[in-house]
């Protein structure tokens, strides 16, 4: 699945985008399948603007953002639930986790999306790998920043998808915690041939990126 | 299991006094509605149901007012029976054939030995009051049924008997005893045994069935042709209605005044359902209220959720099927219980009105049942339209 931007500006950043200084805003790129791309955004460019309009949180941007030939501002709502349950996953930069349910409970109500895609067992396998087996059943409200991001990227990872967006996935965790999350995303996009999108405000080395934008 | 977590998430945040509130509204609501329409359905029973003895419907038997004028011509034309025919108030209209040839009656028993030159009267068996099995008459038939006035019996009773020094006579007695029948007429004498088979209230008149009537007056009759009646029976609802009294007194017609009286229990049953389904009906589109801001404030307070559902993947849609489980169920529950609470009431009343003469069919109307489906389908639709309503308000306020 290819991401098409065709001359996209949020309206909120309209006056802060001068024609060039982005290799994103108001520019006409494509994004292939399977690439893995850095976006690097120094704060207030629109990092999670950018995210926002990719998801179809946020609407108020002109220009065109669409996945292979579907145009996202016309995808009704049951397309666009279709999307967020096959083809694009998430991670957002404040996790948005149910706070009251326990860390299993909000993998599982992702899970339970596309129940044949990913059994139960790979939810306690992630969280092995990823070292947070002990406060699965723990309500997410009691847990760390850094417990919750790891929760949010195994939510992520546990559905089908074509294109992995992560919006400063990496911000509560330490190196050692990074590495091994980076290494279940790269296995788990590889697994699916999905292209990957990271914002971040830094360069980094966590992946093996095909394209580093600025944004 | 999404479904629990789902449930987990959308908790009854508007409060369980709320919920209980609109529970107990609804409830009451939809008894009232259902017993108006039950209570509605078992009065048509008894106004046109063939089984009652005697039922609340009225029946008028109507005929000319008779005055120097029209001594000798009252007869009813056609068009006149036809006009009656149309008249709102007519719900059904029998004629009353009287018979056209010489009658008596008497005794078979020496013991109790009576004559009398007697006329017979025939109308539609739908309009006697006597539910026997013995009205029936043909050619082979060993005994002639006849229905007699009850006041005919009430006359001997207690006044001919008295002055004869003669026995009283209960109904059964009546009934079991067998005379003979004479009928004379075009030169030809014909002789069959009678017996009483029941005792009407409604017809004033000595009653034999219609086919006796007409194979008698055509064999016995001395004028052969057909002859206008002279009095109709009309089936009425109300017999208080005054479009009814207007249009007898404008076309010279009387009838027994005093059945007026019985529209009494009319208007009582009238403005028992009429009220029963006025309140009903406040009161169901009170609950109904209740219960669409019970969603909406559930859906309110749960907006997070329901916003971090959808942004995950669930579709709108799919969330609005989990809130209508969760709402509707409720609504069906209270329904059923109203319904299983009519069928006691109804099997209850049946019982307690069979001690009083009145047959009511001890199970509940379809027509109630049809009701309740409709109050299932009203509900549905609001609950469906709320939950639409609130979840699409609530996505445009993000």
């Amino acid at each position: 699945m290819k991401l098409y931007l065709e001359k996209l500006v949020p309206y909120s950043l309209k006056d802060k985008i001068t024609l060039g200084s982005s290799d994103i805003w108001n520019q006409s790129i494509a994004l292939n399948d399977g690439e893995l791309i850095k976006i690097e955004a120094p704060s207030g460019t629109g990092k999670t603007t950018l995210t926002h309009l990719l998801y179809k949180v946020r609407t108020d941007y002109s220009g065109s953002i669409k996945y292979d030939n579907l145009e996202l501002s016309k995808c009704d709502k049951d397309a666009l639930a279709d999307l967020r349950q096959n083809y694009i996953s998430i991670v957002f930069q404040d996790l948005r986790l149910f706070p009251d349910l326990s860390a299993r409970e909000n993998i599982e109500i992702k899970r339970l999306l596309t129940p044949q895609f990913s059994t139960k067992e790979i939810i306690v396998e992630m969280t092995d790998q990823l070292g947070v087996s002990s406060i699965l059943d723990r309500k997410v409200r009691f847990c760390s920043l850094g417990e919750q991001q790891r929760i949010a990227i195994i939510r992520a990872l546990i559905q089908p998808f074509n294109w992995l967006i992560l919006d400063e996935p990496f911000s509560h965790l330490d190196q050692e915690n990074i590495i091994r999350a980076a290494t279940l995303i790269d296995s788990a996009c590889k697994k699916r041939n999905a292209g990957l999108i990271i914002m971040g405000l830094n360069k980094d080395n966590y992946f093996n990126y095909n394209r580093e934008l600025i944004l | 299991m999404l479904n629990q977590l789902l449930k987990k998430l959308i908790r009854n945040s508007a409060g369980q006094a709320k919920f209980a509130l609109a529970v107990i509204g609804l409830s009451i609501a939809i008894l009232l509605i259902l017993s108006a329409v039950q209570l509605q359905s078992n009065y048509y029973e008894l106004l046109n149901g063939k089984k009652n003895q005697d039922s609340i419907a009225n029946f008028l038997v109507v005929n000319k007012s008779l005055t120097d004028q029209n001594v000798g011509a009252s007869s009813l034309s056609l068009s006149q029976l036809n006009d009656l025919k149309k008249q709102p108030f007519t719900e059904s209209i029998g004629t009353l054939t009287a018979s056209r040839f010489k009658a008596s009656i008497q005794s078979n028993s020496a013991l109790f030995p009576f004559y009398t030159d007697i006329a017979f009267e025939s109308v539609p068996a739908e309009f006697i009051d006597v539910n026997t099995k013995d009205w029936h008459w043909d050619e082979h038939s060993s005994s002639l049924p006849i229905i007699v006035p009850n006041q005919f019996l009430d006359f001997y009773n207690f006044q001919y008997s008295f002055s004869q020094n003669l026995p009283q006579l209960t109904p059964q007695v009546v009934k079991m005893v067998s005379f003979k029948v004479t009928l004379q007429g075009s030169g030809q004498t014909f002789s069959l045994n009678g017996r009483v088979v029941g005792f009407s209230n409604r017809i004033s008149s000595m009653l034999v069935p219609q086919n006796f009537m007409d194979w008698a007056n055509t064999k016995f009759s001395a004028t052969n042709s057909f002859q206008q009646p002279s009095r109709v029976i009309i089936k009425t609802k109300d017999p208080g209605n005054p479009a009814l009294t207007n249009y007898l007194k404008k076309e010279g017609l009387i009838t027994d005044l005093d059945k007026t009286r019985f529209s009494r229990y009319r208007q009582v049953v009238d403005f028992v359902v009429n009220i029963s389904s006025i309140t009903g009906f406040l009161m169901f589109t009170f609950a109904l209220l209740i219960f669409s801001l019970f969603i909406q404030l559930t859906i309110s307070s749960c907006k997070e959720e329901i916003e971090l559902l959808i942004l995950i993947g669930n579709s709108p849609k799919s969330i609005g099927r989990f809130l209508m489980k969760r709402f509707f169920p409720p609504n069906v529950l209270i329904v059923l219980i109203g319904l299983l609470v009519i069928t006691i009431a109804q099997y209850f009343l049946a019982d307690y009105l069979i001690g009083k003469q009145i047959i009511l069919t001890p199970i509940i109307s379809w027509l109630t049942i049809f009701g309740a489906v409709l109050l299932l389908i009203v509900l549905a639709i609001v609950n469906y339209y709320t939950i639409q309503k609130y979840l699409r308000l609530q996505q445009l306020t993000k």
